[in-house]
This record gives structure tokens, C-alpha cells and sequence, in this order.
């Protein structure tokens, strides 16, 4: 008896805790989960996709659960066969990673209205790109009179204490460690000058960020005048009023695609395939293009205009030739290890 | 020598009186600045504010991802709360004034929440639920949160069931009255505002629970101080001032009735 | 006859059997599945044993977080009895509105929303906050001090946040001391100074012993203070846990470290309650 509830519970154990828990699936009505990210992300999809989605669907119940990329693997993970997520939205690294651990449904292409509209680089089956991110380096015009030019500019001595990074769970962070570590004769596979490097930016850090969300933040509460950053992630900011500027570096901003893809298992599929269709078409896209979101557009019924013309690129073939893409086949091997490894060793 | 008892006196008078001024200064001044901030005609928290307003407050009336986490969890908060006290005011009549071993030892476990961890005790309801297959839900929150809450009834109750003159109890047994009347009618009025405060502290526990919460909720069951704490961490949002604000208000106005029927501080000392 | 005459004003046990039953099945069992939980080799299943224990403490870093979360416990619990001593002793003193104002303003922080009162430290601690804005408008500082994100600012906010849990037993003791005896003590010749040091500090220790206990508790736990004052790179045992648990998935590390930490606290509890058992001793004899 004693034998067999042991055996019991260790298979239980086994079989259902550890594979974190697959677990019956309870399935219950609950509103649509979108997992956004965090700042800028969430306020342009809060005003400007969701009730897109929701004047086309009848009102339809959905929720925002902004969080990063990584944090919405490990959430599916937890629970793959009740997900408590119904749509995810993506950088390459995590795309890679989802996409290879069977987390997500492919897209219905065949039944989407935009997918054929989409510049080429976005049309992936396994969940289609609604736009694209760039990350150069963000400054307080205020604080900081000359321009940096360069990533280099970060280590300067005036910029002591008065730095800010975030930490390696974000895209922005990883590619930030990769272009330095480049700069320094590293690469993707290969970023210890890159540590290196962050260990010598030490006494100029003011803080170390939860995301690219928090960072932005960080300008508006004047902690931090000069990061890294994400050319989205400050411009909401910027029409508020906040000092605060994107600049790209002579090395050269990066830029990667971002995905969006329905959670295999949702119990919400229907209603995921509406709130992407909506994502990838053409009026929320131009919408989010104009101020104060500057969100680069996928679909290609939306002409490159305005500010992003200005700043980033006309359009999208001369965003693929300017901007450093970077292998994130190659980084994701090893970041896992990375990210531990800054966790433990950048105190500041 | 009286001159030396005159500085004796003056230097620790002014000594303890002058911490103590600091010390309520630094436990008053943050919800004052809150107040103060929330008001701000700017985009930053900066004090003093550049100007005032009302802006972040018209936010607020629009901001409906924090209502739709304030609604869930008002909800988790009256259903934990009246949970803790059907069980919390039963198991405190019953080990109150029992002379049994037992009874202590429940007391004991029955409290044990207040000092332990109560971040260990989320994930382990998380594992738990997940392992019997339940993913999480309202109900499952409301089951974590009372365990976290009930020792608050527990502790007032049975602080008031200890203070009940017994004489009072054997003279209306002596009348003939029922076990049931006796309670109804003198236990009941007497130790009601115990229940009351410890109800009153456990509903503000589970309202502002944050450990476990951060284990059982998800995005469709949005509990407020989580939704608070990554709006924060997220984008510095100063319509969270206003919302502090609103809650502060809240929370004054109703210690102040608590206080009015159960003596609230009394109870806490 | 006698049998039946039961004692009126005992309530049978039985009635905390519904609670009882409760907190076995959702709070002993799963904190027992947390233990067992532990014990798992690796994530996905690999055995039983003491491998996740052994990775904790073999491990410089997670010892580090450990001993520097119950340092700054220690640290927490010290400046909150530095401070909130005073504000019991005023309170004792004071007369009865005053009594009132003092007792709102130990409680009104207790019963505040936690984000809230940590929310109000960001705005305090920033570089544009009000300390850095009156030490530049004094002229005692050019640059802003950094603040919001060091080990300092979170001993502050947390000394704040968690204080009313000193000061309420800390009143409750100092109500209860005789009057007379400070009265005798100042007879005696004895100075003010003299007579707080040997008569109402011993005297008063088993509040400030329960104080503590509840401050520590309170202060090591302290998630969401701990995460946003002390910011991304601070590190302490529960955002250790949450990181392990929520971030990596790796439950059974999490549920070890978990265990450690629950552990610990235990021990603390228990030399608390030591202290307070002698200190009761000591106040009565």
C-alpha cells in the first residue's frame, strides 16, 4: 500500500509536476491574453490595437500581460497544455526558442486577409511579424549638450553614475552585450570581451533595469541620462515632453524583426487570429506609425512616412541594408549561460 | 546638583522626544508625498510638482486594465475575508478557552502565516494546484489568500473570547438560557468587535497581498497591487499616484469607521 | 447529573475542525510538497536527494544572497527600534488627542497599500527627489547623490514601511510598565538617562523582542520594497526564489531555496521567542 501511493506520487511527480505541470486541462472561459511588452509596447497596443481588435470583434473580452519575451516562454512552459497566454509577441532570440520547443500554433495563413500583404522578411508561417525594432543609443538632450556618436561614448568619464542598461533577459540587452563585445573583437559566439567590457562600465552605471520599458522610464525620473535604448521605447515619452533622444551609433543601430504568434493550446484561437489580423493590418499599422508610437510598419500598403523616414529609414529596403542584423541562432546557444552569468557578477 | 538633574532631564527629553518627532515625520511623509505628487500637472514624479492638476485622476477613470484588476481583487478580498471569518471566529471559539494541548498547537499553526514566508507558502500553493491539475483561478487565489488572512480573525477573536468575563456566560446558563441563545445573545455582542477589526485587517491583507498573488493569478484574474507593482516597474505610470491617492483615501475612511465601532487601535496594541 | 452540566463558557473544539481540515489540505500539504519537491534531482524528474541543497550551499553566490538578505534584515530591525522606540515612548507619555494623532500616523502606513508606500520612496529617493532638491537647495550638494538603488535607500524605505510592527508591541509593553517604579527610580536619585537605561529599556524587552520578530519577518519578505527600491541588481532571497520559480522554471531549486529560506526564518523565530521568554523572565523578576 505504502509502496504503491510512493509509486504513485513519484510518477505524479514525474509526469506532471516537473514538465511543469501539464496538468488536466481544466479548460474555462477567460478573456483573450495578449502578452505585450512592457512601456511604450503596452501603451501603443492599449490605445491603438485593442480597440481596433475589439470594434471588429463584437467587444470581445482581451487583456494586456505585458511582460519580456523570455518571461512569456517560461509562463507557457509552465502549463503547455492550459497556456495562460493566448497570443505572444516575439524578438528573434525567443521566436527561435518557441518556435523549436513546439510552444506555438502556426499561423492560418491561407485564412489571413494581410499575411500576402506583408514585405517578404515578414511572412513567417510560424507566427507573422507585425513590426520592426531598432536600438541605438538614448540620451538626455538636456544633460548631455554634445551628441554620442558612438557606443564607446558610454565609458566616457563625464557619464559617471550616470548610465543605464538593462540586464541580459531583454533583447535589447543581449544585442547590446553582442555589439560590444564585437567592438571589442568578439562576436556572436563569442561576447567575453563584451563582459569585459560592462565590468570596465562600472563606476558609470546608474542602474540596472528590469527591461527596456523600466529604462525609459529612467529618463523621465532624470536616474539615468544616457542607455543604450530602444528607439520605441523612449518616443511616447518624447511627445510628453520628456528630454530624451535616439541617436544611432557609428557602429551602427541594430534592428531585428519582432513576431507575433498564437500560443498552441489556446483556448482563445479564434479571437488570437483576430487581434494578429488586426495587428498586420494596414490602418493599425499606420496608425501606430504616426506620432507619438513611430512603430515601424510590416505591411506594405503602409508607405514609410514622417519621423521614421527622418530618423530611421525610408523604407524598408534601405532599414535592411543601414541597421546591423544580428545571428540570433548563434547568440541563443550560449545566452541562457550569459544571462546567469550578468546576474551574478554586474552589482553595481 | 540640580543643575546636572535639570540636564539630565532636558538632554533625554529632547533626545527621545526629538527621534520620535523625526520617526513620525518619516512614517507620515510618504503618503503625503503620494498625495501631493498625485496632483502633478507633469509627466514625472518630480516633488515638488511642476504644477498642479487633476489630469492623472481624469486617467484613472479611463484606465481599465487597473479596474478590471481593482474589481478582481475587491472580489478575491470579500470572499477571502468571509471565509477567514466563518472559519477563523468557529476555530477561535473552539481552542479559545480549551485547556487541551492541541488546542494550542492549532492555535499555533492556525498563526503560523503571519511569520512565515509567505512567498515560500505562494509557490508552494502553485505547485500544489498545478500538480492536482487546477490551473489557477479566482477560486484558487481566494483559497491562498485565506490562508494568509484567517490568522488575523483568529488572533482578534480569540483576543476578545479571553477578555469575555465567563461569570457572564455561567449566570446566563444559570437563567436557562440554550448554549445557542448564550452565544447569540451575550458571547456574540461581546466579542463582535474583535471579529469586526480582525475582519477589517484581513480584508486589507488579502487587498493588499502581494506574494501570493504573484504565484496565483494570471493575466485573466489581474490583482491589483501586482497590476500597481509592474505598471511601476514598467513605465513609471503617475496615474498610479492618483490611484494611491484614491486608495489612501479609502483606507483612512475606513480605519476611521473600524476605529468608530471596534476600537481598532486598542486592538492592534 | 454532573455530566450534563458542562462547562458553559469552554466551546467544544470540535469547532476548529473545519479551519484545521482547511489549513491541512492547503497549507500543511502543500508546503510538505514543497519540501518533496525539493528533493528532486533536476527539473524534469532524475531521482530523489539532496542534489538541489547541495547546489545552494555549495554556492558562494547563493549564500551571498542568503547572508545578505538576513543582514539587511539586522539592519532594518536595528533602525526601526532606533526610531520607533521614541514614538512609543512619546505615545506613553502624551496626552489623549495626541495619543490619537500618533496612533493614525503609526497605522495609517500599516494599512496602506505596500506599492504604495514603496511608490512614494521612488519619488522621495530620485535623483530629482525631494532629499537630493532640498541638500542642492541648501547648497550641501552640486550633483544629485545616487539614492534610489542602493543598499542605504532600502534600508530607509524598509525601516518605514515596516515600523508600525515595532512601535505597536513596543506601546503595548510601555503601557504595562508601573509608573511608580520610574517615579521610585528618580526617588532613588537615580538621573533620567540612568533610569531609561536600567529600569523602563529592561523592562519593556519583551516588546521590543515581539517588535523585532515581527519587523525581521516582515523585512526579509518584503518583495516588492526589496525589488523596486533596491532596483534590477539588488538580489534577496525572495526575488531569488520568484527568478528560480517564475523566470527559469527550475521548481525544484526554488522549492530548496524555498525550503532554505523558511528554514532560516524558523530559526530566527525561535531565537526571537528564546529572547522573549527570557526577557519576560528578566522584566518579572
Amino acid at each position: 500500500m505504502l509502496l504503491t501511493r510512493r509509486n504513485l506520487m513519484q510518477t505524479a511527480l514525474t509526469l506532471g509536476a516537473m514538465h511543469a505541470f501539464p496538468g488536466l486541462t481544466w479548460a474555462q472561459a477567460r478573456p483573450l491574453v495578449f502578452a505585450t511588452f512592457t512601456g511604450s509596447w503596452e501603451e501603443a497596443h492599449k490605445a491603438v490595437l485593442v480597440p481596433a481588435f475589439r470594434k471588429a470583434n463584437g467587444n470581445a473580452d482581451m487583456v494586456l500581460d505585458p511582460m519580456l519575451s523570455v518571461d512569456q516562454i517560461s509562463k507557457v512552459k509552465a502549463a503547455p497544455g492550459n497556456p495562460p497566454i493566448d497570443v505572444m509577441l516575439h524578438d528573434p532570440g525567443p521566436a527561435l526558442q518557441a518556435v523549436a520547443q513546439g510552444l506555438v500554433e502556426p499561423y492560418p495563413v491561407e485564412k489571413s486577409a494581410h499575411f500576402k500583404d506583408l514585405i517578404p522578411v515578414a511572412q513567417d508561417a510560424n507566427g507573422p511579424a507585425p513590426f520592426f525594432q531598432t536600438v541605438g543609443l538614448t540620451y538626455n538632450p538636456d544633460t548631455v549638450k554634445t551628441p554620442p556618436t558612438s557606443w564607446a561614448d558610454l565609458w566616457r568619464p563625464e557619464f559617471k553614475g550616470k548610465v543605464g542598461i538593462t540586464n541580459l533577459n531583454s533583447t535589447l540587452g543581449t544585442g547590446f552585450l553582442v555589439e560590444i563585445a564585437k567592438m571589442h573583437g568578439g562576436s556572436e559566439a563569442n561576447v567575453e570581451p563584451g563582459f569585459a567590457a560592462i565590468d570596465k562600465l562600472k563606476p558609470n552605471l546608474a542602474a540596472v533595469a528590469a527591461n527596456p520599458g523600466q529604462l525609459a522610464t529612467l529618463f523621465q525620473q532624470g536616474q539615468i541620462d544616457i542607455s543604450p535604448g530602444n528607439f520605441n521605447a523612449i518616443q511616447i515619452l518624447k511627445a510628453r515632453g520628456v528630454p530624451v533622444e535616439f541617436v544611432a551609433p557609428k557602429e551602427g543601430a541594430i534592428a531585428f524583426k519582432t513576431t507575433i504568434h498564437i500560443v498552441k493550446n489556446s483556448p482563445n484561437r479564434e479571437l488570437a487570429f483576430k487581434l494578429i489580423e488586426a495587428a498586420l493590418s494596414p490602418e493599425v499599422q499606420a496608425t501606430l506609425m504616426d506620432s507619438p508610437y513611430l512603430i515601424v510598419p510590416t505591411n506594405s500598403k503602409v508607405r514609410m512616412g514622417g519621423e521614421i523616414a527622418k530618423v530611421l529609414a525610408k523604407d524598408q529596403a534601405e532599414l535592411q541594408r543601414k541597421f546591423v542584423f544580428q545571428d540570433w541562432a548563434k547568440i541563443n546557444e550560449q545566452r541562457a549561460e550569459w544571462i546567469q552569468r550578468f546576474n551574478r557578477d554586474i552589482k553595481i | 546638583m540640580a543643575r546636572r538633574r535639570d540636564l539630565d532631564q532636558i538632554s533625554f527629553s529632547v533626545t527621545m522626544a526629538g527621534l520620535a518627532l523625526a520617526s513620525l515625520v518619516l512614517l507620515a511623509a510618504p503618503t503625503v508625498v503620494v498625495l501631493v505628487v498625485s496632483f502633478t500637472s507633469g509627466f514625472s514624479l518630480r516633488f515638488p510638482p511642476p504644477g498642479y492638476s487633476l489630469r492623472w485622476y481624469a486617467e484613472l477613470l479611463d484606465a481599465w486594465q487597473l479596474h478590471f484588476a481593482a474589481m478582481n481583487s475587491v472580489s478575491v478580498a470579500l470572499w477571502s475575508t468571509g471565509l477567514s471569518v466563518v472559519l477563523g471566529v468557529a476555530a477561535a471559539l473552539g481552542i479559545a478557552r480549551s485547556p487541551k494541548l492541541s488546542a494550542r498547537v492549532l492555535d499555533s499553526l492556525f498563526l503560523s502565516p503571519l511569520v512565515l514566508p509567505a512567498l515560500a507558502f505562494g509557490l508552494s500553493a502553485l505547485m500544489f494546484f498545478s500538480l492536482l491539475g487546477f490551473p489557477v483561478s479566482r477560486t484558487t487565489l481566494i483559497i491562498g489568500h485565506t490562508v494568509v488572512c484567517v490568522p488575523f480573525v483568529v488572533r482578534n477573536t480569540v483576543a476578545a473570547l479571553a477578555q469575555l468575563n465567563p461569570t457572564l456566560l455561567e449566570a446566563s446558563a444559570s437563567l436557562g438560557a440554550s448554549r445557542l441563545y448564550t452565544f447569540r445573545r451575550v458571547t456574540l455582542p461581546l466579542i463582535r468587535p474583535g471579529i469586526v477589526a480582525g475582519g477589517f485587517i484581513a480584508f486589507m491583507a488579502s487587498f493588499d497581498n502581494v506574494p501570493v498573488s504573484l504565484f496565483l493569478r494570471d493575466a485573466a484574474t489581474d490583482m491589483l497591487p501586482i497590476r500597481m507593482w509592474q505598471d511601476l516597474e514598467g513605465k513609471l505610470d503617475v496615474t498610479i499616484a492618483a490611484l494611491s491617492g484614491v486608495l489612501i483615501v479609502l483606507t483612512v475612511a475606513l480605519m476611521l469607521v473600524v476605529e468608530r465601532v471596534a476600537g481598532l487601535s486598542k486592538r492592534l496594541t | 447529573m454532573r455530566t450534563n452540566l458542562r462547562d458553559v463558557t469552554v466551546y467544544e473544539l470540535r469547532l476548529a475542525a473545519p479551519l484545521a481540515a482547511f489549513f491541512a489540505v492547503f497549507f500543511v500539504a502543500p508546503l510538505l510538497l514543497l519540501f518533496v519537491l525539493s528533493l528532486q534531482a533536476a527539473p524534469d524528474g532524475g531521482g530523489y536527494g539532496v542534489a538541489q541543497y547541495v547546489a545552494f550551499l555549495g554556492d558562494a553566490f547563493s549564500l551571498g544572497v542568503l547572508g545578505s538578505t538576513l543582514w539587511l534584515g539586522v539592519k532594518v530591525t536595528a533602525l526601526c527600534l532606533l526610531l520607533g522606540y521614541p514614538v512609543a515612548w512619546l505615545h506613553v507619555r502624551s496626552p489623549g488627542w495626541a495619543k490619537g494623532v500618533i496612533m493614525l500616523v503609526v497605522l495609517l502606513p500599516l494599512l496602506t497599500s505596500v506599492v504604495v508606500r514603496t511608490f512614494a520612496w521612488i519619488v522621495i529617493l530620485g535623483r530629482q527627489g525631494i532629499v537630493n532638491a532640498a541638500l542642492m537647495d541648501l547648497g550641501l550638494i552640486d550633483t544629485p547623490l545616487r539614492m534610489l538603488y542602493t543598499e542605504g535607500g532600502l534600508v530607509v524605505a524598509l525601516a518605514q514601511v515596516q515600523m508600525p510592527l515595532m512601535v505597536l508591541p513596543l506601546i503595548t509593553a510601555l503601557t504595562r510598565i508601573d509608573p511608580n517604579l520610574a517615579d521610585a527610580s528618580a526617588v532613588l536619585g537615580a538621573g533620567h538617562w540612568r533610569t531609561f537605561r536600567k529600569v523602563t529599556l529592561p523592562l519593556s524587552l519583551p516588546g521590543i523582542v515581539a517588535g523585532c520578530l515581527l519587523t525581521y519577518a516582515a523585512a526579509i519578505t518584503a518583495f516588492i520594497t526589496q525589488s523596486l527600491v533596491g532596483g534590477g541588481q539588488m538580489l534577496f532571497m525572495p526575488m531569488y526564489i520568484y527568478q528560480q520559480a517564475s523566470t527559469l522554471q527550475n521548481w525544484p531549486f526554488a522549492a530548496a531555496i524555498s525550503i532554505i529560506f523558511l528554514a532560516a526564518v524558523l530559526l530566527v523565530v525561535w531565537l526571537f521567542n528564546l529572547l522573549g521568554r527570557l526577557s519576560r523572565g528578566y522584566a518579572q523578576a
